[in-house]
């Protein structure tokens, strides 16, 4: 069976998906100076943070998370008391923000409030079924393929997909440690990338069979696993392309098809060649579909990173304008043979999109999804 | 009790059963996921892999016996002494559990080439707290040079899961479920539904926590209830595989929806239930919170296997609900065609 995105609901530093697409075609960057209990101490100097609840605040992803989650559930028109209602979580960093006030205050939070449980629930209290899944930076899009399982194989009627990030002092300190210099801005695929900075953000969807009526903003083909087992935390092409081919594979389509690619995109050393080398190798056709990218704009979401960059392919589909490489002036030479959105937003009909997350510890994730 | 030694019949190995050979298999193909028959799952093998603890007496009421495995910092007797460095208690309890379950031999990290066929579903709540804390903390006293970036892949929630596929050399999906007391079964469906989905033919899902002090401060939270088994540290993975594919099934396995209160769990198919206020390893052996529902489930194939007929598993807790699972002899003529 196929499978139908009834709504879409996304949390970015600005704002929801409707003013956080709006920044992207102007070509803004949300990026600031980073407000932490801990700055100065961490070799990070900015971010892309959201302003409430303000940072410093506890359990802050779940917040967001809980107005997603009741924001997607009211458009999609379902109620977890009446049909079979399964949500799955994806998360890079969890509520690990709160654990770290042990080291900083001495007492921790309230235990199951690390994982997302009481936080969907809070918003669907009917909700059983609550799986956190901790996949890095793909986590979003892992949550999204055993979400289209669960439909597939007649296991739930609806599946609310989430994920949700903030940022942890232990993250900031490993980004600070492998930049000389702080960066100050996300550049994907620009030859003169500075690396990766953190965003915070959630999202969450609503995935139905595309059986029942109501409520639909976008058809959703399939989404491609694999894991790299090459490396704890450098991409690899092979892995990457593995993920991509399973995705193809899987919706029964043709990597011919593709009208936008929705990247990735971190703005480090490794990821953007790896990316493009991936998209060169699997691509028949490499230069046809548009790519742009988010990170440059919003920062990296970490685990909610695939769902935002979803709701914006979803946004790209229906509008037929696709927003600019927020940070992108001269392409990566690796890049040779794509198409970036550079500079301005560009118009053309929006058919199919590929939408690519990969994480730490070489787990990937590709979703297909198609205009309805 | 130290784990210094290779483990004879009666140590954890007598724990461990496989019935397959290490990894080195292709995906299937692709079906038509439409007009497919519905895949039935079975358990091919499983490992407990809990070290020894003064805290907890090796033979308990009712369960059978579970002898000490090598602690974390002996897991190179079993794993080979290679890349174990920078991994934390939790990780290599689970690379542990894994090295078991597919029976390889002490000592040595396995030689294969990649297997894209074989996923892992990791379940761990607390694995990596200890490092998030210390990173923290660290970084307050001295700032980003007080900090290794040899930790930073513990830094990353999915660290278990990635570092199985790595030593083991699995390309299938990779999932890290961290969803607090459900965890346990909450992984074992999620690698039943890999299954059905056709995206791997052989699942390992693996569960492990550590009883660090951060992991236990974390897990009493702050209003510390003193009723509550305390935490060990510990391991277990129980092997999936469609049961037409299986070559010597030990059990077929399925897994039930969570629900939110006790009262709520459907009535038992099954004279043997593993959990709270039955036959209850947390009890006797102590609580390995995140890990406990694949360790009750490994525990239940051995049950079965060992001709107790039909085993349930309750897994859960008040806060985060309750998950079952029903894991039923696999008869010889059981396979599909």
């Amino acid at each position: 069976m196929a499978t139908v995105i009834a709504a879409s609901s996304l949390r970015t530093c600005f704002g929801d998906g409707a003013r956080t697409f709006a920044a992207l075609l102007d070509g803004r960057s949300g990026v600031g100076a980073l407000r932490h209990p801990l700055t100065g101490q961490l070799n990070v100097t900015a971010g892309y943070q959201i302003d409430e609840p303000a940072p410093g605040a506890t359990l802050r992803a779940g917040t967001w998370l809980r107005e997603c989650v009741d924001e997607a559930l009211t458009r999609a028109a379902i109620d977890p008391a009446r049909s079979r209602v399964v949500a799955l979580v994806g998360t890079g960093l969890r509520e690990l923000a709160a654990v770290e006030e042990l080291a900083l205050t001495g007492t921790a939070t309230t235990l199951s409030r690390l994982h997302f449980g009481p936080a969907v629930r809070d918003a669907a209290p009917g909700l059983a079924e609550v799986v956190t899944i901790a996949n890095a930076c793909s986590a979003g899009g892992h949550a999204l393929a055993l979400a289209q399982d669960l439909i597939e194989t007649g296991e739930a009627d609806a599946v609310v997909v989430g994920a949700a990030d903030t940022m942890t002092a232990s993250m900031l300190a490993m980004i600070g440690k492998v930049t000389p210099t702080p960066t100050t801005r996300i550049r994907p695929f620009d030859r003169d990338r500075t690396g990766v900075l953190l965003g915070e953000g959630a999202a969450a969807l609503v995935v139905v069979g595309e059986d029942r009526t109501g409520p639909a903003v976008g058809r959703l083909l399939a989404t491609g696993l694999s894991c790299d087992a090459v490396h704890e935390t450098a991409p690899d092409v092979d892995g990457i392309s593995r993920a991509m081919r399973d995705a193809w594979s899987r919706a029964g389509r043709s990597p011919e098809e593709v009208d936008l690619v929705v990247a990735h995109g971190t703005g480090t050393a490794l990821n953007d060649p790896t990316e493009c080398a991936a998209l060169l190798r699997c691509l028949p056709r490499p230069g046809a579909p548009l790519v742009t990218a988010v990170k440059g704009a919003v920062g990296h979401l970490s685990g909610a990173a695939a769902l935002a960059n979803l709701d914006v392919a979803l946004r790209c589909l229906a509008s037929g304008v696709v927003p600019p490489v927020v940070g992108l002036v001269n392409p990566l030479s690796e890049g040779d043979g794509l198409t970036f959105v550079r500079d301005a937003r560009a118009r053309r009909g929006i058919t199919l999109a590929q939408v690519n997350a990969f994480g730490f510890g070489g787990v990937n994730a590709v979703t297909l999804v198609e205009a309805l | 009790m130290t784990g210094t030694q290779a483990p004879p019949a009666a140590d954890a190995a007598s724990d461990a059963h496989d019935s397959r050979g290490v990894p080195g298999r292709q995906v299937r193909e692709k079906l038509d996921g439409a007009t497919a028959p519905a895949i039935a799952v079975a358990v091919t093998s499983y490992s407990i892999h809990l070290p020894a603890d003064g805290r907890f007496g090796a033979a308990a009421a009712d369960l059978p016996p579970v002898d000490p495995a090598c602690p974390s910092d002996r897991a190179h007797t079993l794993l080979g002494r290679k890349g174990l460095l920078y991994k934390e208690p939790a990780t290599r309890l689970a690379l542990c559990a894994v090295h078991r379950a597919l029976g390889l031999p002490d000592g040595a990290r396995p030689d294969t080439t990649l297997d894209p066929g074989t996923a892992i579903v990791a379940a761990s709540n607390l694995g990596n707290v200890a490092t998030v804390v210390d990173v923290t903390r660290a970084v307050v006293r001295e700032g980003s040079r007080g900090v290794s970036p040899m930790a930073a892949p513990n830094a990353s929630s999915n660290v278990i899961a990635s570092s199985i596929a790595l030593w083991f050399r699995l390309g299938g999906p990779n999932l890290m479920v961290c969803s607090g007391e459900t965890a346990g079964l909450d992984a074992l469906a999620l690698g039943a539904l890999l299954l059905r989905a056709r995206r791997a033919d052989r699942v390992l899902v693996v569960g492990a926590e550590p009883d660090d002090e951060t992991a236990v401060a974390v897990r009493r939270g702050p209003a510390a209830a003193d009723a509550a088994p305390p935490m060990r540290a510990g391991a277990a993975c129980v092997v999936l595989e469609p049961v037409a594919r299986a070559a010597t099934p030990l059990a077929t396995v399925t897994v039930g929806s969570t629900v939110r209160r006790r009262e709520d769990v459907p009535p038992w198919p099954a004279r043997v239930v593993v959990g709270p206020g039955h036959l209850d390893p947390a009890s006797a052996w102590g609580d390995c919170y995140g890990a406990q529902g694949v360790l009750q489930t490994a525990l239940a194939a051995r049950l079965v296997a060992e001709g107790a007929g039909s085993v349930a598993v309750l897994c859960g807790g008040d806060e985060d609900g309750w998950r079952t699972a029903l894991l039923t002899p696999a008869t010889t003529n059981g396979r599909q065609p």
